[in-house]
């Protein structure tokens, strides 16, 4: 389901680069966001470097993975790059040939949903000879509410492991705080408040925040000058 | 054995008054009271817990005088692990037979000595499965006949018997493997010498020791006690050389 | 304490900590290996005890080992590991070790797939290893429950001497939810562990063993423990009850997160005018049999619907439960296939749409 054509209380993220890596600790929402911001883009007529593919590049977690979107993104206009057949539900570390390509040929732009903390972000590691400065972004995606990113100590001791086992520079935040169906305005607020400390402690901007449309909506964003994607999720659990 | 033996030597601590139940002849009993002496020895039998197998020793627990364990068959080595860990501070023994720690336990005893878990493993080696009536252990000799390989061991079927202490001795982590027996006094004596240092060496926290014991089964070797020795000096010995295979702190030692 | 997010597996770790349990033993295996890696991290910061063993069956011996020191223990696995571990399992009844063991529940049999099953149920409540001996076996069905119920699992594995199981499919390990955890945890009155090895100094030598060659002593063994399995019947039965009224036409029985995918079912036949209440058994060992069957005899219940995500284990226990007073169905899907609420409503449709036929020709 998409949202209403809402009046517009915020500004729109965009992505700048050709290839978009969604990176975080586990459990941070990267893969709901990954798919939230392919959506966003594909719809977003003002955006232009099409054609949008959404790359599941999570490896270490067997469930809830972004690729149980794909069937929905693909209707879109979204090019889904997934394992296939079996493959799709194993929790081998599977990187496709094709994978690599999709990298190394980036047109338009990718958006890779990447494994949770280190160890799922060990895998750019080995996809290291794929990117260079001038074509990636590398995004934190950061929920306040999880154990080990909760304070200012714990988020920069994830940016410097994950940095360390992908071989590569963190250059965005992503503020994704929430608490599922407990999540409020306090939350959120939290989440950017925590985010903005990071930001300014390493030096890479605020991409965007993200939540809930009905949260949003409680939020008087005339006061925060950071875009806003609000979500709609599409990885639910059975009872959902 | 020798009638005299009872009079001759004062019961260690560490031992129960029971009369055991190993067949007569059987070096099961010198190897218990070898490992209770080096107990009493050290003054450590209040901090002592034993690891019974599966085997003829299964009953261990009624002959020594300190706290004891019973494993499951080949498990002693992870049982002894996980109690350990939660209790540095104790010296824990493992007592195995072939079977046991050779055969169905290989994995345990390879990976507790790999990670150099701080135990002692006291490995009792008959070349039989004693307990369950004689069959093949991995350590059966070439030819020797046993209730599963009654034409005798064919190496063409079953490969060759597994020297266990040359086999840890090619791990970087174990520190101290020896064999030794205990068909006569003088070999008793370097025997007892061999658990007491391993067992000094783990109350100095120094890491994983194996001492392999070569015995005897007279009862399913279908021999007398004097043949049995015999047998063992003239078909075990070849096989399995004694001696020292690793010691790392033995320049330190003296 | 404040609300955090946990994934199910990380969350029964902290726990396991949080009830004091500093010691875990491990193999890894998908879908319950966040476990491990969590309290790799984590276990040094308490000051505990994490190893990583060479394989489950050498991992449970070691559960064994720890577990006669008189500390709490515990170890997490999933399905095929949960196999392995029965040798030791059942060891830990026979001694009268007290654990923990989590099993994460993959599809089965064999290697099977690395989807959320609950095809474990027999193994875990009916045996799983040789002997006369049950574990207690608790099922929670969100990540808070799971919290809440390893807590317990310390106290009641403590309490009785007993190894205690908790299972879950693999969304219980998977999914995420918001969590508290208790600040301060009160363990009731537990008995004092005199038979923990710890060393023969002023006392006689004591021996963990399960051994008795003897067939009498054996036998008194047997049925000391299993005088310890009725007192569990008696006390540790625990269930849950969803919109249960006597305007239900059908209950359904299930547990586990297979309950919350039935609850959003009868939330939606509700709004048609169709009556269905839910019992969702917590414990399974002991088995709410009593409690079911006062349910399902009940004069406006016409049929008992049994789900699970299996094809068909405790529902064995449920028609056992209900006697055959009144017809007990099933509906499963297995293998790492979840049930959709719509599959459920389906199931309750037709069960409905026939009865009433049957009530015309009649
Ligand atoms: C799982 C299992 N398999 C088989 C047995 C039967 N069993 C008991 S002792 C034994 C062999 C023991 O031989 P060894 O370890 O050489 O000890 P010995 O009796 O020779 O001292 C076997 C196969 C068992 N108890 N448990
Ligand atoms: S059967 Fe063999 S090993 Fe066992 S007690 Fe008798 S002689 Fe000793
Ligand atoms: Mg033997």
């Amino acid at each position: 389901m998409l949202t209403k054509k809402h009046p517009q209380k915020w500004n729109s993220p965009t992505v700048k680069k050709p290839i978009n890596l969604i990176v975080g600790g586990y459990g941070s929402g990267k893969s709901e966001v990954s798919v939230n911001l392919a959506r966003h883009l594909v719809l977003d007529e003002t955006f232009e470097a099409r054609p949008i593919s959404i790359l599941d590049l999570d490896i270490v977690n067997p469930y809830f993975r972004s690729r149980e979107a794909s069937a929905e993104l693909e209707k879109l206009g979204i090019l889904p790059i997934n394992p296939e057949g079996a493959q799709f539900y194993a929790d081998l570390p599977i990187i496709l040939p094709q994978i690599r390509g999709a990298i190394q040929s980036a047109q338009g732009t990718l958006i890779c949903d990447v494994g949770g903390d280190d160890v799922g972000a060990r895998v750019l590691s080995s996809l290291a000879t794929s990117f260079d400065e001038a074509t990636y972004d590398m995004y934190l995606v950061l929920n306040a509410n999880r154990p080990f990113t909760s304070d200012l100590a714990g988020c920069l001791k994830t940016i410097s492991e994950i940095e360390f086992s992908s071989r590569l520079k963190f250059t965005g935040i992503i503020s994704n705080t929430h608490l599922m169906d407990d999540t409020n305005e306090d939350v959120v607020m939290q989440g950017i408040s925590l985010s903005e400390a990071v930001c300014k402690k390493t030096g890479v901007e605020l991409l965007f925040v993200s939540a809930e449309q009905t949260i949003l909506d409680k939020i008087n964003f005339e006061t925060i000058d950071i875009p806003v994607l609000p979500l709609n999720r599409s990885l639910l659990k059975p009872w959902e | 054995m020798n009638n005299n033996s009872k009079t001759l030597f004062a019961r260690p601590e560490a031992m129960t008054d029971v009369v055991s139940h190993y067949c007569p002849g059987c070096t099961h009993g010198i190897i218990h009271r070898l490992a209770a002496e080096a107990i009493d020895s050290l003054g450590i039998r209040e901090k002592t817990v034993g690891v019974a197998p599966v085997g003829c020793s299964v009953l261990a627990y009624n002959y020594f005088n300190c706290d004891f364990l019973e494993a499951p068959h080949g498990r002693a080595p992870a049982i002894a692990t996980g109690f350990k860990r939660l209790r540095p501070d104790m010296m824990v023994f493992t007592y195995q037979g072939d079977g046991d720690l050779i055969s169905i336990g290989m994995s345990e005893i390879m990976h507790a000595a790999n990670r150099g878990e701080k135990l002692t493993a006291i490995f009792v080696n008959n070349a039989i499965y004693g307990m369950t009536g004689g069959q093949m252990a991995p350590t059966t000799l070439q030819g020797q006949i046993t209730s599963t390989c009654p034409a005798g061991r064919d190496l063409n079927e079953t490969g060759h018997p597994i020297r266990m202490t040359e086999l840890l001795s090619g791990l970087v982590t174990p520190m101290y493997l020896e064999r030794v027996s205990v068909h006569s006094p003088q070999h008793i004596i370097q025997a007892k010498k061999a658990i007491r240092k391993a067992f000094q060496y783990q109350m100095d926290n120094k890491g994983f020791s194996l001492i392999e014991v070569l015995s005897t089964c007279p009862t399913n070797w279908g021999q007398t006690p004097n043949e049995s020795t015999d047998w063992l000096e003239g078909n075990m010995l070849p096989y399995y050389p004694l001696g020292c295979f690793k010691d790392s702190f033995a320049e330190e030692d003296k | 304490m404040t609300k955090v997010l946990m994934k199910g597996n990380e969350a029964i770790a902290e726990a396991a900590i949080k009830a004091g349990a500093n010691n875990y033993f491990c193999y890894p295996i998908t879908p319950q290996t966040e476990v491990a890696e969590y309290l790799a991290k984590r276990m040094p910061e308490v000051g505990g005890v994490f190893l990583q063993g060479e394989s489950e069956l050498a991992v449970a011996n070691m559960i064994f080992g720890a577990a006669a020191t008189g500390k709490r223990v515990f170890t997490t696995s999933s399905s095929p590991g949960i196999s392995l571990m029965q040798e030791a399992i059942s060891y830990m009844a026979g001694a009268e070790l007290p654990c923990v063991i989590v099993n994460i529940m993959r599809g089965g049999p064999g290697l099977g797939g690395i989807l959320p099953a609950q095809s474990d149920y027999f193994q875990s409540v009916k045996g799983g290893g040789h002997g006369d001996y049950r574990l207690l076996v608790l099922a929670p069905s969100s990540v808070q429950e799971a919290v809440d119920l390893m807590i317990l699992s310390f106290d009641l594995a403590d309490k009785y001497r007993n190894p205690v199981m908790m299972i879950g499919d693999g969304m219980i390990g998977q999914m995420m939810e918001p969590v508290e955890f208790p600040d301060k945890i009160e363990s009731p009155d537990l008995p004092p562990k005199d038979w923990a090895i710890t060393g023969a100094k002023g006392r006689k030598p004591q021996v963990v063993r399960s051994l008795f060659l003897d067939p009498y002593k054996l036998e008194n063994s047997s049925w000391h423990l299993h005088e310890k399995y009725e007192l569990m019947k008696k006390n540790e039965v625990r269930f849950e009850k969803y919109k249960v009224t006597d305007k239900n036409e059908i209950i359904i029985i299930s547990y586990g997160t297979m309950a919350r995918i039935c609850q959003t079912a009868i939330d939606a036949v509700e709004a048609e005018g169709i009556s269905v209440g839910l019992f969702r058994p917590i414990s399974l060992f002991p088995f709410p049999q009593d409690e079911i069957y006062a349910e399902a005899i009940k004069k406006n219940i016409k049929e008992v619907l049994v789900i699970e995500m299996s094809t068909g284990q405790m529902v064995e226990d449920v028609e056992r439960a209900v006697v055959g007073k009144k017809k007990v169905s099933f509906f499963g899907r297995t293998g790492g296939v979840v049930p959709s609420p719509e599959e459920v409503i389906t199931q309750i449709k037709d069960m409905i749409r026939k009865k009433s036929k049957s009530k015309k020709k009649a």
